[in-house]
């Protein structure tokens, strides 16, 4: 059988005034049913785009995937035509935004909203579609879910908007969720509850989550698997735990060192990765990490690593050799040796 | 240690309009609401909550970029609110602020050497060649290319601004900057450089912050004492230590145990407290403790009609809550670590 998801190879390009940027390039990964991946990195480092490629959302004619397949349940959503893609998105793969202000509908009520899918997809009628909707309003923990589901967005908090936007994304019972950021314009306790009720919702429906963050804490959090990103490539990828204790790419150290932590006792110095993160558009020739890496060495800068794995499923793209690593692992971080 | 700024009763309550002709008298935001403090000389002071709770307002009302509603606020000595011109504009050369959002504070239009000279300028230091090095010499301790100053801030990434930001707060030499989420909007990589740039600053000038900002990770690793508001009040104020290992206030200990810590075993085994429920309006906030609503140990009737006093709970540490208790928040995780 093949995998839920398999992205191979992806590449997505945006052309602007001052050249091709490479937004995505050479990006592969699969998701099994059931799983939660966690895509990580930095501003401008191709998170985002990643989801939006999968979606088949990337703004033409700036942007083009240019190569690569998304496969999913075995067919290539990059080959399919519109009304396939369009019977796709919302149905069997569902996106959660960043910014629920933003990506609700200010001028439908919450409940027609929640239910648009299920007219589009399941057929339903506009009713049953808005009784639907508020069983889901209730679901993910709105009060008084059929009164407010007659509410337009600006009625609804921060909080309650993601909440709806969990709805939405849900209503169709889908295969695969894709969260952008789904916390960051949040509250940390509101934090709390809306990665509370995805994992509950993962463990009702089974769907596999894709989360996109830039919070290592939230990786933590829900992850099975993680992908690291830098400058639209994949640096790292494995396990949750494989990532978080015995990481294998300088990057991903750089950025557990850069995090002021409180769980720990005494506050350690942090320690930044030094330079700023590189355009895209000159993107540094071999390994785009090499000018902000203090183990760079003359091979980084003239040949790009191949993202080969290390141990058992777990990847890194770096020149390092497995011995060195062990030498230069920064000391302190989980330990390592769990 | 000599006491730089003490605030005692501080209120700020914004006017509610309705309406286009009709602007109605009564109903109030209240931003800020009776709220005491104080900073002693190189020290920082991390005032930390969730949005709204009245942590901005509070930093811009220390500055007098507000009015405060009533209260004091007492800075080196003097008293803040009764300052005239003259007064005020030198209390403004020794108090600076950094803002959030490095994109929105700087004028596109100057170059950065403008941009850092302006404040010598309006407050008349040295001649034009005094201040020119000024600046390249400003520019250097941020850790920027003094050869930069012809260049504009579009020029720059997000944490280079965040550093111009910097470099204009420090032109006057002041005493206390009112930091306000200076790192919130950077990537972690580029947080901790400025983090520890603001740290390296304050020990090279003695100076004095009071630390605006939601992430208590942040909070923690700069701030000597923490203040921790909540619907524009101190529900809990002590020292780092303390406050972290041994928070008091159910609030408190919701927000530490709500923030997830970045390793996955801690995280599995440790123990959560979510709290139900958004923050209330500050317009008609809670009778009594006005997180009686959503905290999960309230007694009811008492903290619903009785406002908790910011009581003594240990040695430099106190917290508004009738039922105050230590509650260790155990973040190593509930797994026993062999080794």
């Amino acid at each position: 059988m093949p995998a839920l998801l398999e992205v191979k190879n992806l590449a997505t390009h945006f052309t602007t005034r001052d050249g091709i940027v490479k937004a995505v390039d050479g990006v592969s990964f699969t998701l099994e049913q059931g799983k939660i991946l966690a895509v990580v990195g930095e501003s401008g480092s191709g998170k985002s785009v990643t989801a939006l490629s999968i979606m088949r959302l990337v703004a033409e004619p700036q942007g083009r995937i240019v190569s690569g397949e998304v496969l999913f349940k075995g067919d290539d959503v990059l080959k399919m035509n519109d009304s396939q893609v369009r019977e796709l998105r919302g149905d069997r793969i569902a996106m959660i935004f960043q910014d629920p202000m933003t990506s609700l509908n200010p001028v439908f009520r919450v409940g027609r909203q929640i239910g648009e899918s299920l007219v589009l997809h399941k057929g339903m009628s506009r009713k049953e579609a808005f009784e639907r909707a508020a069983e889901l309003l209730d679901m993910v923990g709105i009060p008084h879910p059929r009164e407010r589901a007659r509410d337009y967005p600006h009625q609804f908090s921060g909080g309650m908007r993601q909440r709806a936007m969990i709805a939405m994304a849900l209503a169709c019972d889908p295969d695969i969720l894709i969260a952008d950021e789904p916390t960051t314009a949040l509250d940390v306790t509101i934090q709390a509850q809306i990665l509370e009720l995805m994992m509950e919702m993962q463990e009702r429906t089974g769907a596999a989550i894709i989360i996109i963050t830039h919070d290592l804490g939230v990786v933590a959090d829900m992850a099975d698997d993680v992908m690291v990103m830098y400058a639209g490539k994949q640096v790292e990828y494995g396990t949750s735990d494989q990532v978080f204790y015995r990481p294998l790419h300088p990057y991903t150290w750089g950025l557990l060192a850069s995090l002021p932590r409180h769980d720990v006792d005494e506050k350690g110095a942090l320690r930044p990765i030094a330079g700023q993160p590189p355009s895209l558009i000159n993107v540094p020739s071999g390994c785009a990490f090499h000018p902000r890496c203090p183990h760079a060495r003359g091979l980084c800068s003239a040949d790009a690593p191949e993202l080969i794995d290390a141990n058992s499923g777990h990847l890194a793209a770096c020149h390092i050799s497995p011995d060195e690593r062990l030498l230069l692992q920064p000391p302190g971080r989980g330990g390592g040796v769990r | 240690m000599t006491e730089l700024l003490r605030v005692e009763n501080l209120c700020k309550y914004f006017p509610v309009e309705q309406g286009v002709l009709t602007s109605r008298i009564g109903r109030k935001v209240h931003a800020v609401d009776d709220v005491s403090f104080s900073i002693n000389a190189g020290e920082t002071l991390g005032l930390v909550g969730e949005s709204g709770c009245g942590k901005s307002t509070t930093g811009r009302c220390v500055m007098r970029l507000l009015e405060p509603t009533s209260g004091t606020i007492t800075f080196d000595g003097r008293d803040v609110g009764s300052m005239k011109r003259t007064a005020l504009k030198a209390f403004r050369r020794d108090v600076q602020i950094i803002f959030q959002d490095p994109y929105a504070s700087l004028n596109p239009r100057m170059t950065i050497g403008e941009i850092v000279w302006e404040p010598l300028l309006v407050h008349g230091i040295g001649d034009r060649e005094e201040r020119r090095n000024r600046v390249k010499e400003l520019l250097e301790v941020v850790g920027l290319n003094p050869e930069h100053i012809n260049r504009y801030p579009h020029e720059f990434s997000g944490g280079q601004r965040q550093r111009i930001g910097i470099a204009r707060a420090l032109a006057l030499q002041p005493k206390l900057i009112v930091c306000d989420e200076p790192v919130s909007a950077l990537d972690v990589s580029i947080q901790a450089q400025v983090v520890n740039l603001l740290d390296e600053l304050q020990d090279t000038f003695g100076l004095t912050y009071l630390f605006i900002a939601h992430d208590l990770s942040v909070i923690r690793h700069i701030s000597d004492r923490v203040a921790v508001m909540y619907l524009g009040k101190i529900v809990e104020m002590g020292d780092w230590r303390g406050l972290y290992d041994e928070p008091h206030h159910p609030y408190t200990q919701s927000l530490l145990s709500a923030v997830p810590v970045p390793d996955p075993v801690k995280q599995r085994t440790r123990e959560r407290i979510i709290l139900q429920g958004d923050v209330p309006s500050p317009i008609d906030p809670p009778s009594g403790c006005r997180f009686h609503t959503r905290c999960p140990i309230a007694q009811f009737p008492k903290c619903a009609e009785e406002e908790p006093p910011l009581a003594e709970v240990a040695p430099d540490h106190r917290a508004a809550c009738h039922f105050a208790k230590p509650f260790p928040i155990n973040l190593q995780g509930g797994s026993a670590d062999a080794g």
